[in-house]
């Protein structure tokens, strides 16, 4: 976002569109709606609708909620939109080509159409009020529903009590009035409609706003390579790892691997590998070492062995 | 292809407006459940049964619409704000709610929450906020209000973990804290408000005393002078006496009088000093055996200009003083002879009291040692090197330790003011538990339950150095590191730790 380095590293004249050479704008159209919309916050991914969430699911990856959630905001269980994306995953999304990435631009630079933003805030004021009238109605229609089952109850029992409800009933529509701070209005979660439309930034996978270094290279290689067996993966941090690796969907099935992820090349004192396999044991899981190897990862694990 | 343009928008329109209610949709959610649906047992192995993958596809379809609920809230239930981007602030424009008690700050008659407030409060459905008259998404919120200038991204997760658990979480201001230095640790142990209402409440102390004392009879006064000039004969003792070795000799004629007054030496010899030293003016000794009927009038120094004052008759207030013996109860008596067992009064020794001067009884004490000294094997203690400890020195196995280690274990607080602070670590909030939430008070926060320094898994873990200065800025509230890995967060912290001893 504003002033990160890592974001506004990539060029202005960076291209706007996902893919100018498309034939028609309609096809484009249809191209990104089944394209997922990578946000980024800082230079943190994040999928913000769910329709996004479902496609990338669809495709193994996993992410993490981090939002607070609608129905019971004050709890940390079980925890609402955005879903922050790991750098890996958001790469194998822009290496399938099956997203776009967007960075929103600083915030002096949006909506400078003034024309526009008065179009939208006009817009905006008449949704709420059309939104009121119709929720009016709502309102009416549900209080006559009720008092019509109350009447109904009633005249089964004594009839005296039911006349009174009846009168009740007859006079609503003179006296029923809706305040306007009675009026259910949503709070969007996700960026839309009436909301601003800052101006968006996409990105090609190569320029994509995220840090890459040598270690991200290297884990990425795994995360693929894993994913690519039909493993789903997960943050390890808190094993000490660098993936959890589950044979299913993590919702229904339980890790069977912490996967730690070193170069080939990289030195490792033996003191490091025997603690986090011991941990590994600890919490029934195997510690995999994963090494990238010209295309490939090389996978091994530590056993203790007994000499009797 | 201006038709292909329109049905182009009409379809962006359409996606644009894919999460947004329709007013019916609205209506209805006002009545919608607020239940979480419980998660089941994992399972181990996927098995490719058609009951597993049931079971899957119902937890999937929960967890879509647990996801896709948006936020409906009632218009009259919702506070309004403005998001303000230069000062970075948000600025409320209807009455604050609730939240008002733990969060926000009024200035200039404004009342403002901080970003990462007023983010958790959207994601709440407690606060809407306007930006150029349009109201920001979650998404907008997440992307405006998060930066490097205000909160990162990383630490507004742990804000809003611990608030979501309750806690109250506020912004560590380090400049905030260098008020409370000034307050005594002991002060701060009690977990005292603020260092100026402890005065207010001594102040009414103290004018209040005499007045008690005046209700009480003319006997329970005397005894609570007596204790008085007890517990200052214990505390002033030593020290006094041996700056003024001349008056030893007249010690056992002192009333409780003397101990609070340093008899006035030099009455006449004051200069006109351009600061007055307070230790050598002081106030005539009434009580003394040898006062006389008049007091010499104050150096003129001491005056105010023009005013001048002839010698005082003091007979009048002499025939008031209380010049009894003091005489002590059995119980007292008891008492001091029992404080006499342990400690020793200079002035009952008597080559003491025959010192004349500091530099004599400096002699003295330097002779005493000599001749200890005397009994000492040569080759042990007239050389450079000496032992760690001397025979009869300690009194138990533990003391004998001490003196004799020579690496002495050092403790996490040592050494602290030296550190010089580092830019990579900086604690981010103050946290204080949410059972105190009903007493909390913005202005008096008092004292913290710890404080958050916020990092991550890919960056390095803090070394000795960052954890003591860290600490050190923290005072007496504990440091606690908040991880955060992609979502999850984990807590540590770092304690001193130290080993026990066997020997006691």
């Amino acid at each position: 976002m504003d002033g990160d380095p890592a974001v506004m590293k990539v060029p202005r004249s960076s291209s706007v569109e996902v893919k100018e050479d498309m034939d028609t704008k309609s096809e484009k159209q249809a191209t990104r709606d089944a394209l997922i919309d990578i946000s980024f916050c800082g230079s943190t991914p994040m999928l913000w609708k769910v329709s996004d969430m479902k496609k990338c699911r669809s495709e193994g990856v996993i992410g993490a909620l981090v939002g607070s959630l609608a129905r019971q905001p004050r709890q940390n269980v079980r925890l609402g939109r955005p879903l922050e994306l790991r750098p890996e995953e958001a790469l194998l999304l822009l290496e399938k080509e099956k997203s776009t990435a967007a960075v929103r631009l600083d915030t002096q630079q949006d909506c400078e159409d003034e024309e526009a933003h008065s179009e939208a805030v006009r817009l905006y004021e008449a949704g709420l009020e059309s939104s009121y009238q119709e929720q009016c109605v709502l309102a009416l229609e549900d209080k006559k529903k009720t008092l019509n089952r109350v009447m109904n109850e009633k005249e089964n029992g004594t009839e005296g009590s039911g006349s009174a409800v009846r009168e009740r009933l007859e006079a609503l529509d003179q006296s029923f009035s809706f305040p306007w701070s009675a009026m259910a209005v949503q709070l969007c979660t996700a960026r839309s409609g009436f909301s601003h439309c800052p101006e968006e930034r996409s990105f090609h996978s190569t320029d994509c706003p995220m840090p890459r270094d040598e270690h991200l290279n290297t884990r990425f290689s795994v995360y693929r390579d894993l994913r690519n067996k039909g493993y789903y993966l997960t943050s390890a941090g808190k094993f000490g790892g660098d993936f959890l690796v589950y044979p299913g969907d993590p919702l229904r099935f339980h890790a069977h691997y912490i996967a730690l992820c070193v170069s080939l090349d990289e030195e490792m004192p033996v003191c490091d590998i025997l603690a986090i396999a011991r941990l590994g044991s600890n919490v029934k899981k195997t510690v995999l070492l994963c090494s990238p190897q010209e295309g490939d990862v090389v996978y091994s694990s530590l056993q203790w062995s007994s000499m009797v | 292809m201006a038709d292909a343009d329109a049905s182009a928008d009409a379809g962006n329109k359409q996606s644009v407006y894919h999460e947004l209610l329709s007013p019916s949709e609205l209506f209805e959610a006002r009545s919608r459940s607020h239940k979480i649906p419980v998660r089941g047992q994992k399972e181990f192995l996927p098995s490719g049964s058609e009951q597993q993958s049931q079971r899957l596809q119902h937890s999937l379809e929960e967890h879509w619409t647990l996801l896709a609920e948006e936020r409906v809230e009632r218009l009259g239930n919702l506070v309004n704000a403005v998001w303000s981007p230069e000062e970075k602030l948000v600025e409320l424009q209807s009455p604050a709610g609730k939240f008002w008690q733990t969060m926000g700050f009024s200035e200039r008659g404004k009342q403002y929450l901080q970003p990462e407030e007023a983010l958790y409060l959207m994601e709440c459905g407690n606060v809407q906020v306007f930006y150029r008259d349009l109201p920001l998404s979650i998404q907008d919120g997440y992307e405006r209000f998060l930066s490097s200038d205000t909160v990162t991204l990383h630490q507004y997760q742990v804000f809003g973990h611990l608030k979501r658990l309750g806690y109250v979480v506020n912004r560590f201001d380090p400049s905030h804290l260098s008020h409370s230095s000034v307050s005594s640790t002991y002060e701060r142990q009690l977990n005292l408000p603020a260092s100026d209402k402890q005065k207010k409440q001594l102040k009414r102390k103290r004018s209040q005393s005499p007045v008690s004392s005046d209700k009480h009879g003319i006997s329970t006064e005397e005894k609570t002078t007596s204790e008085a000039h007890n517990e200052l004969a214990e505390t002033s003792k030593l020290p006094a006496d041996l700056q003024e070795p001349v008056h030893l000799a007249d010690a056992p004629e002192r009333t409780w009088w003397m101990e609070e007054d340093v008899q006035q030496k030099h009455p006449k010899t004051q200069t006109a000093a351009p600061r007055w030293d307070f230790s050598s003016i002081s106030f005539p000794d009434l009580g003394s055996r040898r006062r006389s009927e008049r007091l010499a009038s104050p150096h003129r120094s001491l005056l105010p200009e023009n005013v001048d004052v002839g010698e005082c008759d003091v007979s009048r207030w002499l025939g008031r003083l209380n010049m009894k013996q003091e005489k002590l109860s059995r119980r007292d008596m008891e008492r001091q002879r029992e404080r006499d067992r342990y400690r020793r009064d200079v002035n009952s020794d008597r080559e003491v009291r025959r010192c004349r001067n500091w530099a004599e009884y400096s002699e003295l004490m330097e002779e005493r040692r000599r001749r200890r000294r005397k009994h000492r094997p040569e080759h042990l203690w007239e050389r450079e090197e000496t032992p760690l400890t001397q025979p009869g020195q300690c009194t138990s196995h533990r003391e004998l330790l001490d003196q004799i280690g020579i690496i002495k274990s050092s403790t996490f607080s040592e050494g602290l003011s030296r550190l010089s602070p580092s830019d990579q670590w900086k604690i981010s909030f103050d946290v204080y538990q949410p059972d105190t939430v009903a007493e909390f008070k913005k202005s008096h926060p008092g004292k913290p339950y710890t404080r958050m320094c916020v990092c991550s898994f890919a960056g390095p873990v803090p070394d000795l150095h960052a954890v003591k200065q860290l600490s050190f800025q923290s005072q007496d509230v504990p440091v606690t590191f908040a991880v955060v890995d992609h979502g999850d967060i984990s807590f540590y912290c770092f304690k001193d730790f130290k080993l026990p001893t066997d020997v006691y």
